[in-house]
């Protein structure tokens, strides 16, 4: 008998092609989306050579070290500039107009800037003058307290620019923040499958549906119909995580990290709270239909822009100012156990997480069975 | 006005799903307006690169270099645990995290080969902007170790500090930027892109289906009313509801930002904006003329509404898109739209040299509005026929 509810419950569930839609189709859209209007914004916030350009004074005595040095940095494959030499203050004005260059240096006895923003490129370009004024600084003031400084080699020294930083990495991942958009949308495709879950539960209560009341004259426990039905809907809304996971892993190239096993398995803990959330909150809120979506869909929407979906820096900001609600929020829970098995080497962060929805399962099932057990119908 | 009526009452019953997007545009815009800077600097700024500066030991070198740092970078206070660090990383916190190790200061005025330790997000612009300025201070604090053997760790600092004390002069030349440019008006002008759309597809795709049934039709042809009366009474309902929609979402934004309402670019914006309200409520329309079920319409709704906007730039700038999704987006009407929105943000002069790309883009969104229409006419008439 299990089976054959089960069965027909299956075939119930996968006509409802609206669900289909927004539990599958949507997700899948929604990723595609993402990854046409993200895929570029690293490669824009990583560093590419200034253009800059340089308007020599006329007088060698200035200009020549000066373009010497600019020279040096602006070859090979670590360059810091594309640099030009213009003829006249007019030319480099032009230049700076037509959004040629970032800026441009006026060589002379005080070397000097010109740009036409504050940005980042701007600011390297004036921390390179003030290098080059400050060296000569250092080199001056050198050479007026120890004279035999410069038979001592001061100006090679002065030429020799060590670097003193080496990169170590922070972890086993790259920090490539484009991801959490990602890791949100398969967490609000969990937390959608709540509409299956929702489904299940108006779907045994008679007095809520048409196909709740023929089931309910059935001589079967309601347990086992009720358990037979969300193994369905589990069933589906599992294949539809695993094919979403499938597409951005191997469609789009999303890096979940190398850790696979977790990974379905988060998926799998992501579709059962999913079915538990929408059953919980369909037995919890009696008014009708529109109202229960309209509360799953809120739930959702507000978990999935606190998990980072619309802005990402919301995740950072919530756990910093607000812990207690991204350990509350379903949607953070699902988005950070995806994070941390992407992002760090030791799992308790991940474990954590999958505790905390292990809980949440717990009480949203709990709550459900105590809310529709036993419930018999007077009348219909 | 029967017709017209009936097509209110329907807008007016459908306005809960309608305002849900106002009320997340109008939350987003305000959390926008709150934050960004109204007024655009004259003279130059150094920008700050954030980092987080974790130091094992604190000598008078170390404490002196991280004076002189922080007057390029913004020093984020942040505990050393990995986790935390990691996580700073990785939303942006940070861009970069210094450590000094203990004996560093020793072993540079040595003349070692000890550096320091940077976790960075790889090849970011703030990467080489703070590699330039730690490397700066320790070539000099190194030459001065050289050169003068017997300096104490303070007369370092101090000599630091006074080399390092004054700055390069630097002009800005601002008159090349319009008052708009880069404005809070221009982003709430993109972003209307999507809340527009979602508004009147929804209203009027809702409305126009519910006058599709068979029955309701065959209603009116037995009605006293001319066909064309009630396609014009329909026509002037829709219209209403599109210049209601727009002249509600177009008014947050005076309220929001009220110093640009006196700016030419202004005029031209509301133009724009007018002429893309047209342009979607005819695809509404057609959206009306081809869907069946109106379940359906949520859905189409937001994925021609997201679709587009994500594509088109709404939602992250054109220039940080990739071409290839650009060529997509430019046979939609949003991707114009949102071109000459960032045309007119830029003016400075309105002769027609300056206005011509803007109005170019602006063309063809008309173009699109007739072809939106001209489909729908076509296919009503199939329908028409077949039925």
């Amino acid at each position: 008998m299990f089976m054959h509810i089960f069965f027909y419950r299956f075939k119930c569930l996968i006509r409802d092609k609206q669900l289909v839609f927004w539990t599958l189709l949507f997700p899948i859209l929604l990723g595609t989306f993402f990854y046409m209007a993200f895929s570029n914004l690293n490669d824009e916030a990583s560093f590419h050579p200034i253009h800059a350009a340089v308007v020599p004074s006329g007088n060698s005595h200035y200009d020549a070290p000066f373009v010497d040095v600019l020279r040096s940095v602006s070859k090979g494959k670590n360059r810091l500039f594309m640099m030009k030499t213009a003829a006249s203050q007019a030319e480099a004005d032009r230049w700076l107009k037509a959004g040629k260059i970032d800026g441009y240096f006026s060589s002379g006895e005080t070397i000097q800037l010109t740009v036409n923003e504050s940005g980042l490129n701007q600011s390297i370009m004036k921390s390179f003058v003030d290098q080059y004024r400050t060296s000569s600084a250092a080199a001056a003031q050198i050479a007026k307290d120890n004279p035999n400084a410069l038979q001592n080699g001061l100006l090679q020294d002065l030429s020799d620019h060590r670097s003193y930083v080496k990169e170590v990495s922070g972890g086993g991942a790259e920090p490539n923040n484009v991801l959490n958009y990602f890791y949100t949308l398969i967490a609000m495709a969990c937390l959608y499958g709540s509409f299956w879950g929702a489904k299940e539960v108006m779907d045994i209560q008679a007095d809520q549906t048409e196909r709740a009341a023929r089931v309910n004259t059935a001589p079967i426990h309601k347990l086992k119909m009720f358990i037979a039905g969300s193994l369905a809907a589990l069933i589906i809304l599992f294949a539809e995580i695993l094919i979403l996971l499938a597409y951005l892993r191997f469609g789009l190239k999303i890096d979940f990290g190398p850790r696979t096993g977790l990974v379905v398995l988060t998926a799998l803990l992501g579709s059962i709270l999913g079915i538990s959330f929408g059953a919980f909150i369909s037995a919890v809120v009696k008014a009708g239909e529109g109202l229960k979506i309209a509360c799953l869909i809120f739930v959702t929407m507000a978990g999935s822009f606190l998990s980072g979906m619309m802005y990402q820096n919301m995740k950072y900001i919530v756990s910093q100012y607000v812990p207690l609600l991204s350990w509350l929020n379903p949607v953070n829970l699902l988005t950070d156990a995806f994070y941390a098995l992407y992002y760090y080497d030791n799992l308790y962060r991940f474990a954590l997480n999958a505790g905390m929805m292990c809980l949440f399962i717990i009480v949203f099932c709990a709550g459900t069975y105590l809310i529709i057990r036993r419930r018999r119908y007077a009348r219909l | 006005m029967p017709v017209f009526n009936v097509c209110l009452k329907i807008f007016r019953k459908n306005w809960l799903s309608v305002s849900i997007y106002v009320v997340i545009f109008l939350a987003i815009a305000i959390l926008i307006s709150a934050t960004s800077v109204s007024d655009q600097p004259t003279t130059f700024a150094q920008k700050k690169a954030r980092i987080a500066f974790i130091a094992e030991e604190q000598t008078p070198l170390v404490k002196g270099f991280r004076k002189e740092l922080s007057r390029s970078t913004m020093i984020v206070a942040l505990p050393d645990q990995s986790e935390k660090l990691q996580d700073a990383l990785y939303f942006r916190q940070v861009t970069y995290i210094l450590r000094i190790p203990k004996g560093f200061t020793e072993n540079v005025l040595s003349g070692g080969n000890m550096r320091l330790e940077k976790t960075v997000v790889p090849n970011s612009i703030e990467n080489t902007y703070v590699d330039l300025n730690v490397d700066q201070y320790w070539n000099l604090a190194r030459l001065y170790a050289t050169h003068e053997p017997g300096i104490s760790q303070d007369g370092l600092v101090s000599r630091l500090k006074a080399n390092l004390s004054g700055t390069t002069p630097v002009f800005m030349k601002t008159e090349n930027a319009a008052k708009t440019s880069d404005s809070f008006s221009m982003f709430y002008f993109n972003f209307l892109a999507y809340t527009l759309s979602a508004v009147l597809i929804m209203g009027i795709s809702t409305a126009m289906m519910v006058f599709r049934r068979r029955d309701l039709r065959m209603r009116h042809y037995c009605s006293p009313l001319k066909p064309t009366n009630i396609t014009m009474q329909l026509l002037a309902a829709n219209l209403l509801f599109a210049g209601a929609s727009w002249a509600v979402l177009v008014g947050f934004c005076f309220l929001l930002d009220p110093k640009s309402i006196a700016t030419i670019n202004m005029l031209y914006f509301l133009i724009n904006s007018l002429l893309f309200t047209g342009c979607i409520a005819s695809l509404s329309y057609l959206i009306s003329t081809v869907l069946k079920s109106l379940n359906a319409v949520s859905a189409v709704c937001n994925l021609i509404t997201l679709g587009t906007c994500f594509i088109s730039g709404v939602f992250v700038p054109q220039e940080f898109l990739n071409s290839t999704v650009l060529k997509i987006a430019s046979f939609t009407p949003t991707y114009w739209y949102v071109q000459a929105n960032t045309k007119i943000a830029k003016l400075t002069h309105f002769s027609w040299d300056h206005l011509a790309p803007s109005l170019y883009s602006m063309l063809i969104m008309l173009a699109f509005t007739g072809a939106f229409i001209a489909v729908a006419l076509v296919i009503g008439r199939r329908q028409q026929a077949t039925n």
